[in-house]
Parts: structure tokens; C-alpha cells; sequence
């Protein structure tokens, strides 16, 4: 084991299941909330579409929280704003949402990838922030970017409802849409890695609380090893919900990692995925680190490290309120926890 | 003892077969569907089959024929969604298919609801319903209102995006006792716990029975936030609505 490793490199081991110093704490999707948004005077929804308050928000996540790496997309939507979803951008405390009842797309021909996907400011906005925190932070921290899978794009572009309905009715042209809406998936994955990005988390929402793992085999699976052999640094999968009985197609990706939810027990995810790809998680969210106190985070925390899984993080995009003591708690037994292990 | 050969449609037979493990649970179909004319176990399988098409033209020729809107709905609609709705808890079909049976489903309405509304029928219960504020997804709160529609509640449907005040306005202007709300989203859920706060502040919240849902809500955080119930799916939803406006009525 290499001691005191960097955070950058201790995260890129990681997703590589190479030796580390100690497990990496990761965050693919958002640790933001409104007590950081406030100490460092970088709210929501500005923080969003503005490069420097998105970088000095997103740096929280390293500098007070003590996650090995920085992710500065909060959101889910800078893609879909460039590709003219209406957008809801909200206030302080509530995330910006695609208006997914006012869909732009109906048809496969409809679906056109405009030539200022990756200059539009709602995607420069990532692709600078990246830069100042890969100027601000050199080698020291992991920077991950952010680049949704073409089966979120349909939810935003087509509407959950439409798309859902199309990828039954019609199988043929649902994955005529999803070849089409994956060079939006490219562009922007390799917009960011040109700018700096260590990773990326590929968000797509193929959760088992909407479709089956055979949908994901049929749809996705062979995508996602595209995805995984075009863009060239390590992608971290991100899907919620129940997500076992599509794990095993999830394995043969080829993607470096994936970001579970709480609602898969960490011991059985990884006996399913064993050492084809890396795990990150999987504190819950609504009940665990929003709703309860350290002690469980605590709990949730060392089931994970017990169970082997690689990188600990939420399990998804925070709760805005979520407090700040819950979640550098999960620092906190990450580090007691390796600590004990040695001296044992 | 009616028994499974006791119902006519063969694809019917062949759900239950297949689909359905719980003792009670295919006492309780086999029972809705022995009950059932053929022409009923028709549109039931049409249903479940997802085949909107066909649950359109049988209803409307059912409805032709003068059989009852009430019949037409009972054992015909919502006998097809019992068994969707076991397909879907045991993660035999999901959201998909689903939404295939909800639009075959929604076919059949459109020709029932003008018929009961005419008829002044006095609904099972009245209901508000909304996804909560920061959320745009309307799915399973849709779901859940073509299910309480079906089980002969007036559902007063606030759409997504919905604010605590428009929660409470809505309460006040139809003079509801139920509110149910939705949410998809982890980081949405905590704005359910914001709402029943905001009826407290508002020396409202001993007048509402509130009920949660959506695919991250658990019950444990259905308590936590201070809800009287949860439902886990649409059918849930349904039963809970009526537990908490019997609840309701005993309290009174």
C-alpha cells in the first residue's frame, strides 16, 4: 500500500481497484447545500450558472468537508439548458429542474445536437469552473465532471412519461433516439475532460423504481461500453434506486466504477459486481443524513468500508439541508475507522 | 369455492397463474372475476395487456349495449388494474407497462366518468393532490389519482411544483380533508416535512389527514416528517385513503 497518498491519486487508484492509503471519500453527484452555499457566499441558482461561484461551492466539498474529490455540477440540467429544455432554475433552497411537462422532442428527427452544446454558458459554465479548480487545486484534489447518459436526456428532452411509453410501444426508434441523443452524451463528457476533469459521473436514470434490468441489458448496456471506450478518463456510473438484478450487466461495462444507492446492501452489491468495477456509496440520503444524527451516519459509513466497497460518498445528490456535521462525519469515520484497522 | 377454471378468459387465467403467489390475494381476484361478465373479463385482459385500442372500442360498445358505466368500471377497468397492481409490487412489470395499462385505463374512463358525474353518485371521498414544491415529476402521483378516480374519489389534482400555500389554499377553497403528496426526488423529499409544517403554522394540521408517497418515501420518513400515512404504490394509496378518512370520521 502507498502511504500518504494524494487525494487525486488515491481516488484514481480507487476507481482503478489499485491499493490506496485508505478508502477515498467521493462525491459524483452533489454535496452542496445552503449552510455552504452561505459560508462561502456561493448560492443557488447563481452557483449554477456562474463559473466562479460554481468552482468556489464545488471546492467545499474538499476543503471543508474532506472528500478526496471536487464536483462542481450541482445539477442535471446544464446540457439539457443548452439543448433548449425550458429550465426552472429556483431559488436558494430548491434544485433547478428541467420542465419535463414541455417537451422539445416527439421524434427520432426531431432530435438535433445543437453546435453550441459545449458553448452554450450553461455548459461553459462546468467546463471554466473546472478550469480555475484545476488551476486553484493542481494535482492535489480529484476534479469530477458531469455528463448525463442519453436515457436521462430522453426523460428531460421527450418527458419521463412520452419516453417511457415510446421505449414500449416502439423499441426501435427509442434506441434510434438514444444512439442520436448519445453524441450529447460525448460532446459535453469530452468538453470537460479537455478542461481539466480527472472523472466523470454519467448520470442515467434507468432506476429500478421505473424499469427492468433487462431493460437496462437491452437499451443501455452496450452504450454504456461505448461510452466507456470513448471517453478517456474513468466514468463513474450513476444510477438510483434498486439496482441489483441490472449489477451484473452494469460489471461488464467496462466503466471504472458505479454509484449505488442505499437501497442495495453493500455486501451483496459487491459479491454481484466482485472486482470487474469499483463501487461508490452509499449513504442514504433522506433518512440517514438529512433526517438523522452522526451516530448513523457512522453506522452507514463503516457497513460500507466493511463490505469493501472502494469509494464512500452519498448515495446521490444531497439534500440542500442537509447539515454540515452529518456530513463530514462521514470523513471523520472513513478516517477513524483506517486508523483502527492499522493499529489492529 | 369459486376456482381459477371457474373464470371464462384464458388470459386472465394465465395472470393469475403466473403473477399471483398470495394465497388471499388469488381468492380475492379469482372471486372479482367469477363475478365478472365475459364482456368484462374482456376489457379486464384488453387492460392488462396494455392494449388501449381495444379497452376503448369494448367500452364504448358495453356502454352501447346498456350495461352500467358502474359495472363497466368496477368489473371490468378496475378488476384489470387489481392484478397490474400485483404484477407491479412483485416487480413482475414496471413503470412502463404500467403506464401502457393506465392509458388503456384512462380509454375506458373517458367514456365511464361523463356517465357517473351526470349521474350525482356521492363520491367515496374527496381528495387534494400534488407533486411538492422543486418537483417536476408527475407519474406516480398521476397514477395515484386514475386509481382513487377509479375507486370513486373526487380528486382535486394540484399538478407538480406545488407550494405550501397552494396546498393550503386548496384545502380551504374545496373544503378537503385528504391531501396526498408526491415526490421522486431525495432532494425534494424534505419539502413534504416543509408542507405539513407550513399546516401547522397555519393551527390547520388537526384539520387534514396527510398522506406521502413516491419511490424514495419510506415509511420511516413518513413518520419522521409527522404524515398519518404512506403509500407505497398506487393501489397502497388507495386503501390508505379510505383508512385515513374512516380514521377522520371516527375522530369527528
Amino acid at each position: 500500500m502507498t502511504a500518504s497518498m494524494t487525494s487525486r491519486q488515491r481516488v484514481l487508484a480507487a476507481l482503478k481497484r489499485e491499493p490506496v492509503d485508505r478508502t477515498p471519500l467521493c462525491n459524483p453527484t452533489s454535496v452542496a447545500t445552503v449552510e455552504l452555499m452561505d459560508l462561502v457566499n456561493a448560492p443557488f441558482p447563481e452557483a449554477n450558472r456562474n463559473p466562479e461561484l460554481m468552482a468556489r461551492l464545488a471546492a467545499t466539498g474538499y476543503t471543508e468537508l474532506g472528500f478526496d474529490t471536487i464536483m462542481p455540477v450541482f445539477t442535471i440540467i446544464q446540457e439539457s439548458s443548452a439543448l433548449g429544455c425550458k429550465i426552472q432554475w429556483e431559488q436558494k433552497d430548491n434544485w433547478p429542474t428541467v420542465r419535463m411537462n414541455e417537451p422539445i422532442w416527439r421524434e427520432p428527427d426531431d432530435i438535433k445536437v445543437p453546435a453550441d452544446l459545449c458553448t452554450h454558458p450553461d455548459t461553459t459554465c462546468v467546463t471554466e469552473a473546472i478550469k480555475i479548480l484545476r488551476k486553484e487545486y493542481g494535482d492535489e484534489v480529484a476534479i469530477v465532471g458531469k455528463t448525463m447518459g442519453p436515457w436521462s436526456q430522453g426523460y428531460h428532452c421527450f418527458g419521463v412519461e412520452p419516453f417511457l411509453l415510446m421505449s414500449l410501444d416502439d423499441p426501435g426508434k427509442t434506441k434510434l433516439c438514444l444512439d442520436r441523443m448519445k453524441e450529447i452524451t460525448i460532446q459535453f463528457g469530452q468538453a470537460q475532460i479537455d478542461a481539466g476533469a480527472d472523472a466523470l459521473c454519467l448520470p442515467d436514470h434507468a432506476t429500478g423504481d421505473l424499469v427492468s434490468g433487462e431493460y437496462y441489458q437491452r437499451y443501455l448496456r452496450d452504450m454504456h461500453i461505448e461510452f466507456a471506450e470513448r471517453l478517456s478518463v474513468p466514468i463513474i456510473l450513476h444510477i438510483c434506486g434498486r439496482t441489483v438484478d441490472r449489477m451484473e450487466y452494469i460489471a461488464q461495462t467496462g466503466m471504472a466504477a458505479f454509484h449505488f444507492d442505499s437501497k442495495n446492501a453493500p455486501q451483496e452489491s459487491m459479491d454481484i459486481v466482485k472486482d470487474r468495477i469499483s463501487l461508490v456509496g452509499n449513504i442514504n440520503n433522506p433518512e440517514t443524513l438529512f433526517s438523522k444524527g452522526p451516530e448513523a451516519v457512522n453506522t452507514e459509513v463503516t457497513r460500507n468500508l466493511e463490505a469493501g466497497v472502494q469509494l464512500v460518498g452519498p448515495e446521490c445528490a444531497i439534500p440542500l439541508q442537509t447539515s454540515i456535521e452529518n456530513l463530514k462525519e462521514i470523513s471523520r469515520t472513513v478516517r477513524t475507522w483506517h486508523r483502527d484497522q492499522a493499529s489492529n | 369455492m369459486a376456482e381459477l377454471k371457474d373464470i371464462a378468459n384464458e388470459f386472465i387465467r394465465d395472470e393469475i397463474e403466473e403473477f399471483i403467489e398470495r394465497p388471499d390475494e388469488i381468492e380475492r381476484i379469482i372471486n372479482l372475476f367469477v363475478n365478472a361478465s365475459e364482456r368484462m373479463q374482456d376489457i379486464s385482459a384488453a387492460l392488462i395487456d396494455g392494449n388501449h385500442e381495444t379497452v376503448n372500442e369494448l367500452t364504448s360498445q358495453a356502454l352501447t349495449d346498456n350495461i352500467e358505466a358502474s359495472e363497466v368500471m368496477d368489473n371490468g377497468l378496475i378488476a384489470g388494474m387489481a392484478i397490474v397492481g400485483i404484477k407491479f409490487r412483485e416487480n413482475f412489470i414496471f413503470v412502463p407497462e404500467v403506464l401502457a395499462c393506465a392509458r388503456a385505463m384512462k380509454a375506458g374512463m373517458a367514456h365511464i366518468e361523463p356517465i357517473l358525474s351526470a349521474s350525482g353518485i356521492e363520491p367515496v371521498g374527496v381528495a387534494v393532490m400534488g407533486t411538492v414544491k422543486g418537483d417536476l415529476h408527475d407519474i406516480g402521483k398521476n397514477l395515484c389519482i386514475m386509481m382513487l378516480r377509479g375507486a370513486g374519489f373526487v380528486v382535486h389534482d394540484l399538478g407538480v411544483d406545488t407550494s405550501e400555500d397552494q396546498f393550503i389554499d386548496a384545502i380551504e377553497e374545496h373544503d378537503v380533508h385528504l391531501i396526498g403528496m408526491s415526490a421522486l426526488l431525495t432532494t425534494t423529499m424534505p419539502n413534504m416535512g416543509k408542507t405539513i409544517e407550513a399546516f401547522i403554522d397555519a393551527d390547520l394540521r388537526d384539520d387534514v389527514k396527510i398522506m406521502v408517497g413516491g419511490a424514495p418515501v419510506t415509511q420511516e420518513f413518513a413518520d419522521d416528517m409527522g404524515a398519518d400515512g404512506y403509500g407505497k404504490d398506487a393501489l397502497d394509496c388507495v386503501s390508505k385513503a379510505k383508512e385515513l378518512l374512516a380514521e377522520r370520521a371516527a375522530e369527528a
